[in-house]
């Protein structure tokens, strides 16, 4: 009898909360994948059959307690980093990251020369 | 016949632009009178010609005359008269030829409005303008004629894709159009003001409406199709950083930085360099955009009929353009403009310059993050996609300070250091925003570090500016410059709807089965039942749904539509509004309510301000088209 | 002096930018061919089409120098076309064809239709052995070695370009 109602607490109580955040993973990991046949869709978004197989593909995955990394991995093997909307961060794509940072410096430093940057005048 | 008239007008346009081309180069140049009447003449007569292929185009497609490709490819008779028409520019060559007709509208209204303005800068002006229309129609005539024909003539159209049917879709282009193809004209208007020696502190003056009525346009045109794509493609979002939309967005960054160049320009005598490459940058951008958005580079949700060949064409007249203008500028920049002193810190020329950096930043990262993955496939193999969360994680912290700017930046004084005439107003405003965030932050619940700021630096713009209308001008109307008001005011709460909804938004995946219920903390959707119904060209599933949320109830009835020719399945939204937020369902494919049927459900929070803030940013561009004469006092 | 450098600058910058993108235009955004070349065939099961109680494995189960893995489906049309150039080829390679989501009596219709090009038909009813492959939109064809490397990818129908490469690297 005891177990009984333990399994029933478990089911009414914890069961949904884990099912809840395993659904928010799936959906972000969803957001992050591209749909390849369509334009520009994540598999979040897109309807295609591909869509659904790559997601029971993902599911299965997820299922057999697969990190999101290691998911991830299994896809940029096969498809190119291309699958997936968040850059990796390579040496290929550091300067997606480094040409607005010089910009930001370089404009700093512009500004800098350009004003006066000696006591500051009151006015009047 | 209604064809080969269209045919025969775009080629005598054409023509007519060449000829007043020659005309002005013979008469005014060689023999350099300073009479332009025959050029002028020549100018208005191809913007008629021009203006007339585009109607017969538009005619030929109300009615269906299938003799002709585009027609062919792109409508068909059982689509409603509406999207017949908006078929004519809903592909590449129609779009191309609309294109040209603003080039051309808008070099006439130059032409016809400026009467106090230097008669040469004029006709040099309508001269540059005319170069850039022959060039495009020379490239539309021969490698996309919008009326090409086909043989034999089909029975039927192909273009009944129910996706294109949608009435805020059809007018998009026309005004994103009139938006960006608009700054051709004040790019012409720089153009001759260097090469005739006129470009001064006058040329802002002049320039300025050229500037902004384009600007008003392709900020209603971009906030339509942010419109469009939350009402119509069922994701519940408003903004993608989609790189056809990056396309759009770049060339308003720049426009933006050049209105307040501008405004600098006219007020103290500065900024000569910035405005003049800003001019060409905006132009430049247009163009760019309108290369990556038909040429097929891109991979993105706007499936335009992408074909790399036209894009070589574009790609060579981009690149023709930009380096011309540019060794105009440089041969013939004024060398004494050049910025003699230093800017004096917290004056309002300095915030603008501060402005101008930060827009730039912007542009750049929205540059950075379209292309490189075009790049990186050409010099390396790879290929990557850059995602929202790129511009998102680079901009937010960016945007932040930008709010702190715009609204300490208007009561600086000019050429002043107005450090401390203003340090106690920023003080209150900062004091207020802090008391008011606090508040927000314990209503809601809510105190994440980025929520805190977003709020925080939206407040303290919208105070702000409710403090310059309202203590520093006393409310009269004659001081208060709307057009800052409005632009300011939407923009900071632009920014504080986008922290809300980016915070407080629900999005529920669920699949759901008929008469049964999903749960997730405090929104429960029931699947009620479904009903179908059958149409003229499809089949419609309806499914409705009861959906709680804390104490109110509502029911949504999205739908998922079969479509018979072509076979397509397109689904249909439902969305309610509770105050500014959206109720907002779409349901998965699927041919019955027999199987459970999947569902995306979102909650968006305060969606509704994000297109009250568009409203006024637009409506503030549009205050600024009225002047009144004695606009000196800003 | 110092204008003629800033002239000849822009003319390098604006040949350099039209060069990039126009080599950006002539290479497809359909990268997905190079992802798996020179890679190992992920392994996959598949069960016979004909008989249910037959299975192999790939790559492990090839002998031959190469062989041709097509995945294909009755439903497909540009599978059709490239059904003659299969059939050209399979006696000079072996041809494992998956069957990808299809119905299995329309897909032994459309061979008795147009001919059997393979060694051995498996099926993907799901999807999700094409998946494991890396493919995306049928049909697609690999071209891979005794080692099981995969030399050469093909997404789209086999045309008659496809098919002379093919046979040269098969000489």
């Amino acid at each position: 009898m005891r177990s009984v109602s333990f399994v029933t607490l478990f089911f009414l109580f914890v069961f949904p909360q884990i099912c809840l955040s395993l659904i928010e993973r799936e959906v972000d990991m969803y957001k992050n994948i591209r749909c390849l046949v369509c334009q520009g869709q994540s598999l979040n978004d897109s309807n295609s059959d591909f869509a659904k197989d790559l997601k029971q593909v993902i599911k299965k995955k997820i299922l057999e307690k697969k990190t999101n990394k290691e998911i991830y991995e299994y896809l940029t093997d096969r498809y190119g980093d291309w699958i997936l909307f968040n850059p990796p961060l390579k040496k290929s794509t550091i300067l997606l990251w480094a040409i607005p940072g010089i910009f930001f410096l370089l404009g700093a430093i512009l500004l800098i020369k350009k004003t006066q940057l000696t006591t500051l005048n009151r006015d009047n | 016949m209604i064809s080969n008239l269209g045919l025969l007008f775009l080629v005598a346009g054409s023509l007519c632009t060449f000829f007043a081309i020659f005309i002005f180069i013979k008469d005014n140049i060689i023999q350099s009178s300073i009479v332009y009447k025959n050029f002028f003449v020549f100018y208005k007569i191809s913007f008629f010609l021009i203006f007339s292929a585009f109607v017969f185009l538009v005619i030929s497609f109300a009615i269906s005359d299938f003799s002709i490709i585009s027609v062919y490819e792109n409508s068909h008779t059982d689509k409603p008269l509406f999207y017949k028409i908006s078929a004519s520019w809903g592909n590449h060559e129609g779009s191309m030829l609309l294109f040209i007709l603003v080039i051309s509208f808008y070099g006439l209204l130059f032409l016809l409005s400026s009467k106090k303005i230097n008669i040469t800068l004029k006709a040099v002006t309508i001269f540059f303008q005319s170069i850039v229309q022959f060039i495009f129609l020379f490239f539309l005539i021969f490698t996309s004629n919008p009326f090409a024909k086909i043989y034999p003539i089909p029975v039927q159209g192909l273009g009944l894709n129910p996706i294109l049917q949608d009435p805020l879709l059809a007018i998009h282009p026309p005004f994103l159009y009139l938006g960006y193809v608009g700054f051709s004209l004040v790019f012409s208007l720089l153009l001759s003001a260097l090469v005739t020696n006129q470009y001064n502190h006058n040329w802002a003056s002049i320039s300025k409406k050229w500037v902004l009525l384009p600007w008003t346009f392709l900020t209603f045109g971009i906030s339509l199709g942010s419109f469009w794509a939350y009402y119509e493609l069922g994701w519940g979002g408003y903004w993608f950083w989609d790189p056809v939309e990056n396309a759009s967005l770049m060339p308003w960054i720049a426009a933006t930085a050049l209105i307040h160049s501008i405004l600098v320009m006219e007020k103290t005598r500065n900024f000569f360099s910035w405005t003049a490459i800003l001019t060409i940058l905006t132009f430049v951008l247009s163009l760019f955009g309108t290369f990556l958005v038909r040429s097929g580079v891109l991979n993105s949700v706007h499936a335009f009929a992408n074909d790399p060949e036209r894009g070589v064409y574009i790609l060579f007249i981009i690149s023709l353009i930009t380096l011309s203008s540019l060794i105009i500028y440089i041969l013939k920049f004024p060398i004494k403009l050049n910025n003699k002193g230093n800017f004096v810190l917290f004056s309002r020329e300095f915030s603008i310059l501060l402005n101008n950096y930060f827009l730039m930043f912007v542009l750049t990262v929205v540059m950075v993050g379209t292309t490189y993955p075009i790049l990186l496939s050409v010099f390396t193999s790879e290929s990557i996609s850059v995602g929202p969360q790129y511009y998102n994680t680079i901009l937010a912290p960016f945007v932040f300070i930008f709010l702190i700017l715009m609204a300490s930046g208007p009561l600086m004084n000019w050429n002043k250091n107005s450090f401390f005439s203003i340090k106690n107003k920023l003080f209150v405003f900062f004091v207020i925003s802090v008391a008011l965030t606090f508040l927000i932050s314990f209503f809601v619940k809510e105190d994440d570090s980025i929520f805190l700021l977003g709020i925080l630096c939206s407040l303290y713009l919208i105070i702000s500016v409710f403090y310059e209308m309202f203590f520093y001008k006393k409310f009269i109307f004659i001081k208060l410059n709307f057009p800052r008001i409005f632009s300011h005011l939407g923009f900071g709460l632009l920014i504080m709807a986008i922290t809300l909804n980016y915070f407080f938004s629900r999005e529920i995946t669920a699949k759901i089965y008929l008469g049964e219920n999903f749960s997730s903390q405090d929104i429960k959707i029931k699947f009620l039942n479904s009903t179908s119904r059958q149409e003229k060209n499809f089949q419609e599933l309806f499914g409705s749904y009861e959906i709680t949320k804390e104490n109110k109830v509502i029911i949504l009835n999205p739908s998922i539509r079969k479509y018979v020719q072509p076979q397509q399945f397109t689904s249909e939204t439902s969305i309610k509004n509770d105050w500014f937020s959206d109720f907002y369902i779409a349901m998965d494919y699927a041919s019955d309510a027999t199987t459970g049927i999947g569902i995306r459900f979102y909650y968006n929070y305060f969606v509704r301000l994000i297109w009250v803030a568009f409203a006024l940013i637009t409506i503030g561009g549009i205050f600024s088209l009225s002047i009144r004469k004695n606009e000196k006092k800003f | 002096m110092k204008k003629n450098f800033k002239i000849i600058f822009l003319v390098l910058a604006a040949i350099l930018f039209f060069v990039t993108f126009y080599y950006a235009l002539k290479i497809n955004n359909k990268n997905n061919p190079k992802v798996m070349l020179n890679k190992v065939l992920p392994t996959i099961e598949l069960v016979s089409l004909e008989d249910k109680t037959t299975k192999i494995f790939l790559p492990m189960e090839n002998k031959d120098k190469y062989f041709l893995l097509n995945i294909w489906s009755s439903w497909c049309v540009p599978c059709r076309d490239e059904h003659q150039i299969l059939s050209k080829l399979k006696d000079k390679i072996k041809i494992y064809g998956i069957n990808y989501k299809d119905d299995p009596s329309n897909a032994v219709s459309f061979l008795n239709e147009l001919g059997n090009p393979f060694y051995f038909i498996g099926t993907d009813r799901n999807g999700s052995i094409s998946i494991e492959i890396g493919a995306y939109g049928i049909p697609e064809t690999y071209l891979v070695n005794s080692q099981g490397i995969i030399i050469f990818k093909h997404v789209g129908p086999i045309n008659n370009r496809v098919y002379s490469e093919i046979n040269k690297i098969i000489k």
